[in-house]
């Protein structure tokens, strides 16, 4: 009953702040209205202002475009970058280079340029991606200098003592490709905040190993996000070097472009649509007016800026205007209401009938052996429980199945070929799920978007709706489809990982404690779908439990692990009665 | 005997790059974020007391307790004001740390050059180069490798002797443990960002004395700093003495060889170049 009025609850609020909840796919007709308008005073403003203006308002410009791009890798995708102006000085470079030795017209150098910053981004994203958080950061801020040192030494650009360009840009002409510039990385945050390929890059910033587990090509998607994040700097960087016709190496790789960029981001709101935007024109307007009269002071002030705002309002503007029910990002591909999900029982795909096998695997992290030469098999058809004490090497199994850890030895096989090669966002593909221990969610989806992802994979739109909403419906959270995770309890929490684990349509589900801290009537939920996951197009379930009880009914094999090794197997009435079982769990008695 | 000379340069090197790794490391281990100011620090300090010895032909090596202490009480403040607010946020405190020491690397470094001057300085006071064994030996470098050995005995006299440096030492290995020990782990955090600011203006105030230096090449030192910190293992003051004499050698040799340029960018190749090789991270390891 207390459940129900909570509910009713908070759909009364979902409807009081309505754009959290409207339910509108696609762009509303006001945005629509504009960015229309904003295109019409974009063309009017080169006709009726100043000289000045038009400069400020050229400014303002790249700042957006390069603040948008920046809030791709960093703010839509996670991966916090120091050194973004190396796309700038590279595009800056390249274009450039295609002035003085080309005669191609302006506009095709700036999109060669921005090209050649796409393609470089391309490279280097296949080393720079492999490091993480700090590494990542620092790695770029360290990058931006090799290349300063590389540019420096190339004398064919001009080397230490830089190139000067022969100026043939209008500033009228400048002003419009970064009106361009500046709408096609706006373009880009759109699509990555509000299409269905977009929840990949968050999947990858809130959660990059359950990304992976649920499906995501998460170097993929990591990847062309950093490409995306290159092409606008890149072309900004040419077009900047073309209005002031010269370019020398410290200008094209100035780390504190870098430093302006994020301010402006980090002040309208990280991660956001119309954050960086917001802080762009609010940061240049006011700075125009404030830094001329403290020219040596600015850097600082920006730095103060940044402690600032993130000591004060870490969300930026956007992030204070959702306070007030503004500016929310709504749920991706979310209908109006929750579709209505009516699915007949369905049988697994047939195929082999040995779903999982492990042959001889061993695990070892340095010194420690967590698997020792374990063997077993998952037949169609069956629910298999496996059992053991702490450090029994539960997990690791499974994620030396999964892919997340590479077997030191032996291998494992799904429906009977090798899978050892193959990495984890395509064991997925195949139909390996799996949950985590502790539940491995994207905190700023919606329990909506979290599981869309996973439906996503080989699915036209429609159908990945259609999906996500039966693998909601299944484990019964249709309730709380658009609250976020943390919202849930942690019973609740454990049923979007296994929802996650559904949409996937998966052949088999590796659930990992998927009972633990749920209540009993929780855990009789998810008995409930275990016992009729044959009926979900699921051939085999494999669970590892400490709830023995409400695990043991419901299993068809058990399989008990001791300290990395595999000590029983058989029927759980047989295996529970087993005095070497007995005595893993409770020790010898003399 | 070439190598013999680049193994001597490099390993006093080393030494100087210990000196300026080990305040950053206390501050990374204990509390779990990367100081991005460390640099800024160092070139106040080291354009400072050149202002000072300039202005008042005072030894500089006076002015160690000085700046010691200032140092320690300015970070412990700044640690309780702008850092410790984050320590409650969860996951996203590493990217809000990170921001946060970013724009106060700003702050210090503008406030150096408004006041200091942008210019690249260096006191003359140890310039002298003796020759050893048919080995020409810098006494600037021997004086940053002997102070680079002395502090980082003093860090492990401090961490593995005293009731405090145990206390610190144990909440860096694991803070929750501590907790329960009945460790105040606020006050850790408070005293490991302390001690690292003071580490960092003693660094400054040796630097100046061994290479000219600029307010505006922090974020270079930062970076060096850290490539020590990642190399030694995150945290691991020991691991970081052994990476600070490798940086070294492998700097030195790469000067003689490759030239000035190259030399300049091996910190940032080192640091790129090992993590992709070591995917896995060691900061995960650490953790």
């Amino acid at each position: 009953m207390n459940l129900d009025a909570r509910q009713v609850g908070q759909w009364i609020e979902r409807r009081l702040s309505a754009p959290a909840s409207a339910g509108v796919s696609g762009p509303r007709p006001l945005s629509i209205g504009i960015l229309i308008a904003l295109i019409v005073c974009a063309g009017s403003v080169p006709l009726v202002t100043s000289a000045y203006i038009l400069q400020l308002a050229t400014d303002l410009l790249t700042f957006a475009a390069l603040a948008y791009s920046w809030n791709v890798i960093s703010g839509c995708t996670g991966y916090l970058s120091f050194g973004q102006v190396s796309f700038f000085g590279i595009g800056a470079y390249a274009t450039a280079a295609l002035v003085m030795h080309t005669s191609v017209p302006w506009y095709v150098d700036a999109v060669i340029g921005a090209t050649i910053g796409g393609v470089s981004a391309a490279l280097l994203g296949t080393i720079m991606l492999r490091l993480r958080g700090i590494m990542f950061a620092l790695g770029m801020l360290g990058l931006a200098r090799i290349l300063m040192v590389v540019f420096s030494n190339w004398d064919f650009i001009g080397g230490a003592a830089g190139l000067t360009l022969p100026a043939q840009l209008t500033p009228v002409a400048v002003y419009l490709a970064m009106w361009v510039a500046a709408l096609a990385a706006f373009g880009l945050n759109y699509f990555l905040l509000r299409s269905q390929w977009g929840l990949s890059v968050i999947g990858v910033r809130d959660e990059e190993v359950a990304a992976a587990a649920i499906g995501v090509p998460t170097s993929w998607a990591k990847t062309v996000a950093f490409i995306m994040s290159a092409l606008a700097p890149a072309a900004v960087g040419g077009l900047v070097a073309w209005n002031r016709s010269f370019i020398d190496p410290p200008s094209a790789f100035d780390p504190t472009l870098d430093l302006q960029v994020i301010v402006f981001a980090l002040f309208g709101g990280i991660g956001t649509l119309w954050g960086p935007a917001l802080g762009t024109v609010i940061l240049v307007i006011v700075g125009e007016q404030f830094w001329a009269y403290l020219p040596e002071l600015q850097l600082a002030l920006y730095g103060v800026l940044v402690i600032a705002v993130v000591l004060a309002f870490p969300g930026g503007i956007v992030g204070v205007a959702n306070r007030f029910g503004w500016l929310r990002r709504r749920p991706v591909a979310a209908p109006a209401v929750f579709p209505i999900v009516s699915r007949p029982p369905r049988p697994a795909t047939p195929g082999s009938d040995t779903i999982i096998e492990v042959r001889d695997l061993t695990v070892r992290f340095g010194g420690l052996v967590a698997l020792n030469n374990v063997s077993l098999a998952v037949r169609r058809g069956e629910m298999v429980s496996i059992i053991g004490a702490n450090g029994a090497g539960k997990t690791t199994l499974f994620n030396a199945i999964t892919g997340f850890v590479k077997p030191s030895e032996g291998g494992v096989f799904y429906q009977g070929k090798s899978v050892s090669d193959i990495p984890s966002h395509r064991r997925a593909h195949q139909g390996i799920a799996r949950t985590f221990q502790i539940p491995r969610l994207m905190e700023s989806l919606t329990v909506w978007e979290n599981t869309l992802l996973a439906a996503r994979h080989g699915r036209r739109k429609d159908a990945a709706v259609e999906q996500a909403a039966w693998a909601l419906h299944t484990v019964k959270l249709d309730n709380l489809w658009l609250e976020p995770p943390g919202k849930l309890s942690p019973g609740q929490q454990r049923r979007l990982e296994m929802a996650r684990a559904l949409a996937l349509d998966p052949t088999v589900i590796l659930l990992d404690e998927v009972m633990a801290g749920m209540t009993r009537d929780e855990q009789g939920e998810i008995r409930e779908v275990l016992r009729h996951f044959r009926d979900l197009g699921v051939a085999a379930v494999a669970g590892v439990e400490h709830i023995i009880a409400a695990i043991a009914d419901i299993s068809d094999r058990m399989i008990v692990l001791d300290r990395g090794k595999k000590i029983a197997e058989g029927v759980p009435e047989a295996v529970l009665r087993d005095p070497v079982v007995i005595e893993s769990y409770l020790g010898k008695v003399s | 005997m070439i190598v013999l000379q680049l193994v001597v340069n490099g390993v006093l090197l080393g030494g100087t790059y210990i000196l300026l790794a080990q305040g950053l490391n206390l501050v990374f281990g204990v509390m779990g974020i990367v100081n991005l100011a460390h640099g800024s620090i160092i070139t106040f300090v080291g354009v400072f007391t050149y202002w000072v010895v300039t202005q008042t032909n005072l030894n500089p090596l006076l002015l160690l307790p000085l700046v010691f202490v200032v140092a320690l009480v300015v970070g412990g403040v700044l640690q309780r004001l702008l850092l410790e607010p984050l320590a409650k946020l969860g996951n996203r405190r590493e990217l809000l740390s990170l921001m946060v020491t970013f724009g106060l690397s700003y702050v210090i470094v503008e406030m150096a050059i408004n006041l200091f001057g942008s210019q690249y300085v260096s006191l003359p006071n140890l310039q002298e180069t003796w020759t050893v064994a048919g080995l020409a030996v810098n006494e600037a470098l021997v004086v940053a490798g002997v102070l680079g050995a002395v502090i980082s005995g003093c860090l492990h006299v401090w961490l593995h002797y005293t009731a405090s440096g145990k206390a610190l030492l144990a909440t860096s290995q694991n803070a929750t443990g501590a907790v329960t020990c009945g460790i105040d782990v606020r006050r850790m955090r408070g005293i490991s960002f302390a001690i690292g600011s003071a580490l960092a203006a003693i660094a400054g105030v040796l630097l100046i004395l061994i290479l000219p230096l600029s307010a505006p090449t922090a974020d270079t030192l930062t970076i060096l700093a850290f490539v020590i910190v990642a190399l030694g293992g995150l945290g691991d003051y020991k691991g970081a003495v052994f990476a600070g004499l490798l940086l070294g050698l492998v700097q030195s040799g790469v000067g003689y060889y490759l030239g000035g340029d190259v030399e300049v960018i091996v910190p940032y190749l080192l640091l790129i170049g090992f993590m992709v090789l070591r995917p896995q991270g060691l900061g995960q390891a650490a953790r």
